[in-house]
């Protein structure tokens, strides 16, 4: 009984603010799906078209696939690159573990937005890669390397998640028993056997978070096509943009939205098949 | 982990400082609280102390605020000093816009503004649902100089809802160092010589309409049958285009570095610009006419300053703030009797003076929302065709 | 500490990932002095007017005060949200237990423009006037979930019998989850801290609805795309706010590492 108290105490403030400015609108997005009327300004109209003109839109699904294709890679990568990053801050960087951490995070505070514009300075025909190059003799003719195109959307997005996909790493790698390495030592375990089976496997819970942390906000992008992505590099965000901000048709809008959604839900789901979320999660 | 603790209790209150900082120097500095700023620097000699003195009754003794949904840069005191020294007492506000949809949006969910300033394709919806009024141009001193062609563009069922006040051509703007033959016409950029090197702009309306010049149709009346050659022929011009712009700075630096050659729907904005950085470009006129986009001044119907918005209007139509509009940002200007106060290089660039320009520009008219949609989709499937 | 290998591989990668994060900041940076408006190579001289100009651009200073505060007041407040739920999480397996993760987590996955969107017809029926705090609600949405993974994380390392060590020792529940459970997750609050804030602080989706005439720094600067001739006085600012953020975690570290001797002596 007290366990229970104790425990409604400790989450129903959250909750309560979850409910109202997030379920709430949430509820909106919801009823405006089914609203007619470009902008949803026909409120007593109960219609399906919206989803049936989804269904059968073939460059929104097809957009929506490559999208979360991209977003796989994306997230992936960034995975991958930040692990080493986590691993090399709690074991090895000693007393300038914070700092460094610090290091990592600040660059993030500087608009993405300038940031992207600094690539394209970096990458673009009279950029800094181009100059040198040229001056090397490497290239005779300066063009653009990398930006405008699907590749450089990939590369850019990486660039910016890396941060964000360390620090879940960082936070599971550091709760590891460090006797539990100790012992995994004292036992034979070389260096590398000792990480691939116990460092690695506890670790698990915050390379899923990271990679999620990469990969969702990447399926809703819809800057960095447009700054760097050229004429191939649109992503469904994008679309869902047009369809709010270009075609005022909001309820088409929250239908792609939702179409989203139930991917990342799915995809969550598939995760919880390997065993309960909580789990995965290690909660 | 040693001491993480002070650490992050030190950092958590520089940033406190840090804010505590801001938020004591910054609203100091802001100019929203009227004409202070300006005054201050530049003490107007002749004027003297008339704001100083108390006054007790007219239109100085006004307080409240005046709320204003527009694009950022017109913020600039620059632009309303008749209106700050009629209503010194008026505290101005601005909520920034970047995209007209979003000022509808805006309005559409409640928001409550004095004064909006969407663009000619926009401000039709905010009348059809009641969100806008009709103005009272009677009220409005600078209203006889407004070039009447522009002023027209406002009127709907024999009343005027919205006042244009700034304009621009959007045509084809190229780097003439770099290609061999310079576009003549809204067709040349299907020229497979330009191959990877344009940039078109982020709209569905824009690309209908440069397709629709091109293919020598109107593009305000065209059939189904006439949408699907213009999607066609678009989907025939993405070989050639390197990327989409959505913004100027964007389109500037794609354009001075190099990698584009040629830019569809450019503003003359962005020719001066360059111009001025020494690149060297052509600002066409095709022949079927440079694009356009004209914007102005609506007055929500909710606004409870009616007044007070329309003594805002006519400031910004006041012939110094649109000769600081064109001089300043190479805008388009409406009030005739500005002209002289433009400087005259800029007034040629911008074609100010050559009526013949104007005439044949093709402003985007308002589009119902079907066409909108349609357009749109179109677009959405175009850009991602490659 | 067990030694591990690869010391000088490790070094390296962070030094190599540094330079990416840093490189194109350095440009910024060497961009605000330059003497053109065009973000081109060769450089064209030397200048002092951004800066000098941006003094003066009273509404861009507002919006970076806006942004800093808006940023400090949601990381603030979603982090103390997300202290609680991470507790009540992993700590009761009670019923809604789950129902809360999930819903906590959805934020994660809608896109920003519709909880715009969705918010601000919200807050308009519910008569909040839009403002700084009105955007700054919207931050606390988008920061639980990270708070919450982050915290939580933390949270399973270490075993429960403290709390109730201390509980033992005559402390009430919460006494003993203020003085023994908030320390020793402490790292996790600075991380979590650190990363809502960076949310925030460069969010623009959420915030160009809801903010009203509090413009941010985001919405500021997309609003000033229109305007190649203002962008290096943006690049000025962020110039300035990059220095400062770095000036102050090197004090902070500076004076951390004197606590640290002091309290050895």
């Amino acid at each position: 009984m007290k366990n229970s108290q104790r425990f409604l105490t400790l989450i129903g403030l959250p909750s309560v603010y979850l409910f109202l400015l997030f379920i709430l609108p949430l509820g909106l997005m919801v009823i405006f799906s089914f609203r007619g009327g470009t902008t949803g300004a026909a409120r007593n109209v109960f219609t399906l078209d919206h989803y049936i003109t989804f269904i059968h839109n073939s460059s929104f699904q097809r957009l929506l696939w490559r999208s979360a294709g991209i977003s796989f890679v994306v997230a992936i990568i960034s995975t991958i690159l930040a692990y080493p990053l986590a691993y090399y801050l709690v074991f090895q960087a000693g007393a300038k573990k914070t700092m460094l951490m610090m290091l990592i995070i600040i660059p993030t505070w500087t608009s993405y937005l300038l940031r992207i514009f600094s690539w394209k300075l970096i990458l673009g025909s009279t950029g800094l890669l181009n100059s040198v190059l040229l001056a090397l003799g490497v290239i005779e003719h300066p063009s653009p390397i990398l930006i405008y195109s699907r590749t450089a959307v990939v590369v850019t997005l990486i660039y910016v998640w890396i941060p964000f996909a360390m620090l879940p790493i960082f936070a599971a790698l550091e709760r590891i028993d460090r006797y539990l390495l100790e012992a995994a030592a004292d036992l034979g375990c070389t260096r590398m056997e000792a990480f691939w089976r116990v460092t690695f496997p506890l670790s698990l819970p915050g390379v899923i978070a990271g990679f999620f942390f990469a990969f969702i906000p990447t399926l809703g992008e819809f800057v960095t096509p447009l700054l760097v992505g050229g004429a191939q590099g649109s992503m469904y965000g994008n679309l869902i943009q047009d369809q709010f901000m270009r075609a005022l048709n909001w309820p088409m809008g929250s239908v792609m939205s939702l179409a989203m959604l139930v991917i990342v839900l799915v995809l969550m789901f598939l995760m919880t098949r390997l065993g309960p979320l909580s789990d995965l999660l290690g909660l | 982990m040693k001491s993480p603790k002070q650490g992050w209790i030190v950092l958590l209150s520089l940033l406190a400082l840090a804010s505590l900082v801001l938020a004591a120097c910054a609203p100091a500095a802001t100019p929203t609280t009227a004409p202070a700023p300006t005054q201050a620097e530049a003490p107007a000699p002749t004027e003297a102390p008339a704001p100083t003195v108390a006054p007790t009754e007219g239109p100085s003794a006004q307080t409240g605020n005046l709320v204003m949904l527009d694009w950022s840069g017109y913020e600039l005191p620059e632009f309303w000093k008749q209106f700050a020294a009629q209503y010194p007492n008026v505290k101005v506000d601005f909520s920034f816009l970047s995209e007209s949809a979003e000022a509808y949006a805006k309005l559409q969910s409640g928001f409550e503004a004095d004064l909006v300033h969407p663009c000619s394709n926009y401000w039709k919806i905010m009348v059809d649902e009641g969100l806008v009024q009709p103005i009272d141009t009677s009220k409005l001193s600078h209203w006889k100089d407004v070039n009447p062609a522009l002023a027209k563009q406002g009127e709907f069922n024999g009343k005027q809802y919205w006042i244009p006040w700034d304009w621009g051509f959007e045509s084809i703007l190229v780097r003439k160092d770099l290609v061999t033959t310079v576009p003549a016409s809204w067709a040349d950029l299907w020229n497979p010589e330009y191959k990877g090197h344009i940039a078109l702009y982020d709209s569905g309306e824009s690309a209908h309409v440069i397709a629709a010049l091109a293919l020598g149709l109107d593009p305000w009346s065209t059939t189904p049958d006439q949408d699907e050659q213009i999607k066609q022929k678009l989907l025939e011009l993405m070989p050639n285009v390197l990327t989409i712009w959505s913004s100027q700075t964007d389109l500037d630096q794609q354009l001075a570095s190099g990698d584009v050659w040629v830019a569809a729907n450019a503003w003359n904005a962005s020719y001066i610009k360059l111009l001025g950085d020494g690149v060297n470009v052509d600002y066409t006129d095709p022949k079927e006419g440079r694009a356009g986009y004209l914007c102005g001044f609506a007055i929500p119907t909710k606004s409870k300053n009616y007044d007070l918005a329309v003594a805002m209007i006519d400031a910004y139509l006041a012939p110094d703030a649109q000769a600081y509009l064109a001089n300043e940002y190479g805008y388009g200007i409406v009030n005739d009797a500005a002209i002289p106060l433009v400087d005259p290089t800029k007034v040629k660039q911008l074609g100010l003076d050559d009526q013949n320009i104007i005439s044949r520009t093709i402003f985007y008219k308002f589009i119902t929302a079907e066409r909108r949609q349609a357009w749109t989709d179109v677009w959405s499937e175009v850009k991602t065709s490659k | 500490m067990p030694k591990h290998k690869l010391p000088s591989f490790g070094a390296v990668y962070v030094l190599l990932i540094g330079v990416l994060l840093y490189l194109p900041i350095a440009l910024l940076i060497i961009f605000s002095f330059n003497n053109a408006t065009s973000l081109t190579f060769p450089l064209k001289g030397f200048t002092l007017q951004w800066y000098q100009q941006l003094g003066q651009s009273s509404e861009l200073l507002a919006s970076v005060r806006n942004s800093v505060l808006i940023a400090f007041g949601s990381s603030l407040v979603a982090t103390s949200l997300g202290t609680m739920g991470a507790i009540a999480i992993v700590r009761y397996n009670l019923p809604g237990r789950g129902l809360f993760l999930a819903v906590a987590a959805m934020p994660l996955v809608i896109p920003y423009v519709i909880l715009g969107v969705a918010l601000l017809i919200l807050l308009n029926q519910a008569g909040i006037p839009l403002s700084a705090p009105s955007a700054g609600l919207g931050h606390v949405i988008i920061s639980i979930p990270y708070a919450i993974l982050i915290i939580s994380s933390r949270l399973v390392g270490f075993p429960n019998n403290l709390e109730e060590a201390a509980m033992d020792l005559g402390a009430s529940y919460w006494e003993a989850l203020l003085r023994v459970t908030i320390p020793i997750i402490s790292p996790a609050l600075l991380a979590s801290f650190l990363l809502c804030f960076t949310i925030s602080f460069d969010e623009y989706s959420i915030a160009s609805f809801l903010v009203g005439t509090d413009t941010t720094l985001p919405v500021y600067m997309y609003s000033q795309l229109r305007f190649p001739t203002r962008l290096p006085i943006v690049i000025a600012m962020a110039a300035i706010i990059m220095t400062v953020t770095m000036l102050a975690m090197l004090i902070s570290e500076w004076l951390r590492r004197s606590g640290q001797d002091s309290s050895r002596k």
